[in-house]
């Protein structure tokens, strides 16, 4: 259960992601964006010769899109063969969290709810453990379609 | 284990697609002993690999054929269409027990009891007569060849070397703007034209890994062929030919569906009963041919067979009835515009519905996964004789010729095939009108839907000075219709990949692509846009703009003759004719590069050279000697191909680099350069010129010096004159070149050096600074000197 997590803010709310999930946390450059999508595809971005489509997580938890000037950090991940960057607040840490992950307890805010799966216990702080694969295949797609 | 039982799995349904089309072509020639070798190893393979495997059904089912075929292979037992037909049925069965254990699924659970005896049961007795008679003979041109040592990758890691290209091709980009931002050092761009050609060729190598034999498209055909034939009582004579052409491994998974339909349908529809044919005076056997080959860098696979062809005649009688087309519009359509109406959805003219084809996918869905690709279908229709199809797909997915276009302030790429034509809204042929928020483009009197692409995808429209560009758009399968961008930027070849599943939901974008700029572009989908535009689908009266055109055409697209040639690098470009002053092959090693410039020696002089090439892959090169009214220009092609009209302004205009547009010649899209930047991007010719000055060569009359010594200066690219000019005329570069002493002095008081030449190979005395005049280093450093 010795896992390690990346620790991030998303949306004014500590987040954990596993690492295995995790390819890289770069800072956003350049997003040309995606005309006819929905606020959640923030647009396109090149990372060398990849080709990152940024998704802006927050709007998909608020519905309302991030403004251009506080964007800032994104996690790349490959979800099902395509490379995407996902826009969070901030990261602060990665950790090794020997409990592993908990059971969710309290009442879970419904936006948060399709991709949460856990809490991860961290200096006294619990933070809301996601796949990020949840916010590509349950969230984002879905508005999509 | 796992590892042992995977490669069992992908070597078995490798050997499998192979076999199935030897197996039909040994039933065809049962004497043919290599491919009963072949078959029957495959079965001894399977077997001996299954009893390792611990595979019992495999194991008896091999076991089985291997006895069947053991019998022939001694000669007890003669192959009859009963005995393939079960052999391929085991082999059928095997393959789906194959892709069962592959995907960790239960295995089907039919019982191998029946397929087994129909093994052992004598042909005679379990097929009937009628059908026995249609063996199905397939040529093949070629006889076994070595096969070249391959091994398995996994394709991810194809993938990945490929991106690690990609990336490096980037980079390399990147560098060579930062070295052209500095100053220039000839030792650096060499060391780094060593590099691009390089990750070049190593580019070229990474992508041959992905290509594949376009035999495996062809694999499955045979069996198809043999089937059908038997389920119709046809006979068919298959010919399969260029299975050695290579092509893209997607492009291969891309093309089968097609391919395969265009196949059923000829055998379903296009060759006729044996009855039907001995009636019509034809062979009772109908032939099939399939064949591939590479053109430039597309492949084109024609499927030709010697049935009926397409009743055009009923296709347009179907459409009227459908209520597509009315009886007017019909009457004014040409032979190729009915036999077009095959391509639109629900149309066929097969009378009923049968199992194998006409059931509602019809050549509508062929051509628009044909062309998906960036592919062309084509027909040529004989009623009555057969029907020709030819597709012609691009060598590779990956890379298509596109526009980019600029709307909303942001670029976006769309594939040149789908661009039928591009105006300027101020263009007096054109005419918009609005009623009721649609938007109606009147283009020489043929209306069409028209949008602004900022609508569609729901951007703003930028104020913006001048005129919009206004593009026709032909989808797939839909109308030609209208769509207004801002301006139409750019045009060149398009490396694209898929976009993510989050960007194809919205069904306007085809995929992605990354410029050398660095910032993604998307590609457009013609017909996406339309669907999302929900534009009306109604077919179009393609005659009355035919007819519109061709009074066009008369009264005044102006024509000049322009010369087709292909460029080094591949594209196939035009040049207005009247500049070419003639075309030569030149020795490659008499390219040069100098101060960042290419130029060629050509009869002494440098002469630049148009294109900035100066390294060639091959020792002789064919150049267009080009020459505006005082310069002259080289400019190396790769091959010329032929004189033809083109309008005097490109059928689209888009101005870039050395390109003033496109102009479609036989419907082919060519670039055409534009004259004005060719040469406006030659270097000043004074270096050339100039700098060299004239020889005068003061003894006239003297025979050596006229027929030796002028030569000679003339072949080293010097200007010579005869006799002395006029003192006005000399000019302080030239040099006089004397025998006498007392023409050197003459020389002397016009104010130009001399180079003063004597008979003797000993000098005089010690002043003596002539030079012996068959001392040809000596004289020409003399020349070059003195004008220093």
């Amino acid at each position: 259960m010795d896992q390690l997590y990346l620790l991030a803010t998303l949306a004014g709310t500590r987040i954990a992601v596993e690492t295995g999930e995790v390819e890289a946390v770069v800072r956003l450059t350049d997003v040309s964006p995606v005309p006819g999508m929905g606020a959640h595809i923030a647009g396109l971005s090149a990372l060398r010769s990849r080709v990152l489509t940024i998704i802006d997580v927050a709007a998909l938890i608020r519905g309302q899109a991030t403004p251009v000037e506080q964007r800032s950090l994104a996690i790349i991940a490959n979800i099902s063969g395509h490379s995407y960057g996902l826009m969070v607040d901030g990261v602060s840490d990665i950790c090794r969290v020997p409990e592993g992950a908990l059971p969710l307890r309290g009442q879970l805010d419904a936006a948060w709810a399709p991709y949460a799966r856990a809490l991860v216990e961290h200096e006294g702080h619990p933070w809301l453990l996601v796949s990020l694969a949840a916010f590509i295949e349950g969230g984002a797609l879905a508005q999509a379609a | 284990m796992d590892e042992l039982l995977q490669e069992f799995i992908s070597e078995t349904q490798e050997t499998l697609e192979a076999l199935a089309g030897e197996v039909v072509a040994w039933e065809a020639d049962p004497s043919d002993r290599d491919r009963l070798d072949a078959i029957f190893r495959f079965f001894h393979t399977v077997k001996g690999s299954c009893g390792f495997l611990n595979l019992p059904r495999f194991e008896r089912l091999s076991h089985a054929a291997e006895d069947v075929l053991s019998e022939i292979r001694a000669g007890n037992r003669r192959p009859d269409p009963a005995t393939v037909s079960a052999v391929l049925g085991i082999m059928d069965r095997i393959g789906e027990l194959t892709e069962a254990v592959a995907i960790g699924a239960a295995l089907p659970s039919e019982n191998d009891d029946f397929l087994i005896s129909a093994l052992s049961a004598q042909g005679s007795e379990a097929e009937p007569a009628a059908v026995q008679a249609a063996p199905v003979g397939v040529g093949r041109p070629a006889a076994a060849q070595s096969v070249p040592r391959t091994i398995r990758l996994p394709l991810s890691l194809i993938d990945q070397l490929m991106n690690g290209v990609s990336d490096m091709v980037l980079a390399r980009n990147e560098l060579s703007r930062k070295l052209r931002e500095r100053s220039a050092d000839p030792e650096l761009d060499n060391v780094f034209e060593r590099l691009s050609t390089c990750v070049a060729d190593m580019r070229d190598v990474i992508s041959k890994t992905r290509m594949q034999r376009v035999d495996r498209l062809f694999a499955a055909i045979p069996r198809m062929v043999r089937d059908l034939g038997r389920e119709l009582g046809k006979r068919i004579d298959l010919s399969l030919e260029g299975g050695d052409v290579e092509m893209d491994r997607e492009m291969v998974e891309m093309v089968v569906d097609p391919l395969t339909h265009i196949v059923r349908n000829s055998i379903d529809h296009g060759i006729e009963t044996p009855e039907k044919r001995r009636a019509a005076g034809k062979p009772e056997t109908g032939r099939l041919r399939l064949e591939a080959r590479q053109s430039g860098n597309q492949i084109v696979i024609a499927i030709a067979d010697d049935g009926a062809g397409i009743d055009t005649a009923r296709l347009v009688d179907k459409a009227i009835a459908d209520g597509r087309l009315t009886p007017d519009a019909a009457a004014r359509m040409s032979e190729q515009d009915r036999l077009d109406l095959i391509f639109h959805a629900g149309l066929s003219t097969a009378a009923k519905v049968t199992a194998i084809s006409g059931r509602g996918v019809g050549m509508d869905v062929v051509r628009a996964n044909v062309e998906r690709i960036g592919g062309v279908i084509a027909l040529d229709n004989q009623p009555g004789q057969g029907l020709c199809i030819t597709l012609r797909v691009p060598l590779t997915l990956t890379i298509i010729p596109g526009l980019i276009v600029r709307a909303g302030g942001q670029h976006f790429a769309i594939p040149r095939a789908a661009v039928v034509e591009i105006l300027h809204d101020n263009n007096e042929t054109l005419h918009v009108s609005e009623v009721g928020g649609a938007k109606i483009a009147t283009i020489r009197a043929v209306r069409h839907s028209m949008v602004d692409l900022e609508d569609v995808l729901g951007m703003a429209k930028p104020v913006q000075q001048g005129p919009r560009a206004i593009m026709v758009v032909r989808s797939a399968t839909g109308v030609p219709f209208a769509m207004g961008v801002s301006a139409v930027d750019n045009h060149e070849e398009l490396v694209i990949r898929p976009a993510s599943p989050l960007v194809m939901a919205t069904g306007v974008y085809a995929g992605m692509t990354l410029p050398d700029n660095g910032k993604p572009m998307l590609l457009l989908d013609a017909a996406g846009l339309a669907n999302a535009a929900r534009l009306p689908n109604i077919i179009d009266d393609r005659a009355a703009r035919q007819q519109e055109e061709q009074a066009d055409a008369q009264t005044g697209v102006e024509m000049v003759a322009a010369l087709r040639f292909e460029e080094l690098s591949g594209e196939r470009r035009l040049l207005k004719l009247s500049l070419i002053e003639r075309v030569e092959d030149i020795d490659a090693n008499l390219f040069g590069r100098s101060g960042g410039r290419a130029f060629v020696r050509l009869d002494g002089r440098l002469v630049p050279v148009a294109n900035g090439l100066s390294q060639f892959d091959r020792d002789k090169v064919s150049a267009l000697r080009l020459r505006d009214d005082r310069r002259e220009a080289c400019y190396p092609v790769a091959a010329v191909l032929d004189i033809v009209q083109m309008p005097a302004v490109p059928d689209m205009v888009a101005m870039h680099g050395m390109l003033s547009g496109v102009a479609v010649i036989e419907g082919e899209h060519l670039e055409v350069i534009n004259p004005f930047a060719l040469f406006a991007a030659l270097p000043e010719e004074a270096m050339v010129e100039r700098v060299r000055g004239r020889c005068l060569l003061a003894d006239s009359n003297d025979g050596w010096t006229r027929e030796i010594l002028a030569p000679l200066l003339r072949q080293a690219g010097h200007e010579v004159l005869l006799g002395l000019p006029g003192d006005a005329l000399v000019d302080p570069d030239d040099v006089v070149l004397c025998t006498e002493a007392d023409a050197a002095q003459a020389a002397e008081i016009m104010g130009c050096r001399v180079v003063h030449l004597r008979a003797s190979p000993r000098p005089t005395g010690p002043q003596d600074g002539s030079i012996y005049r068959y001392d040809q280093d000596a004289l020409m450093a003399a020349i070059a000197g003195r004008r220093g």
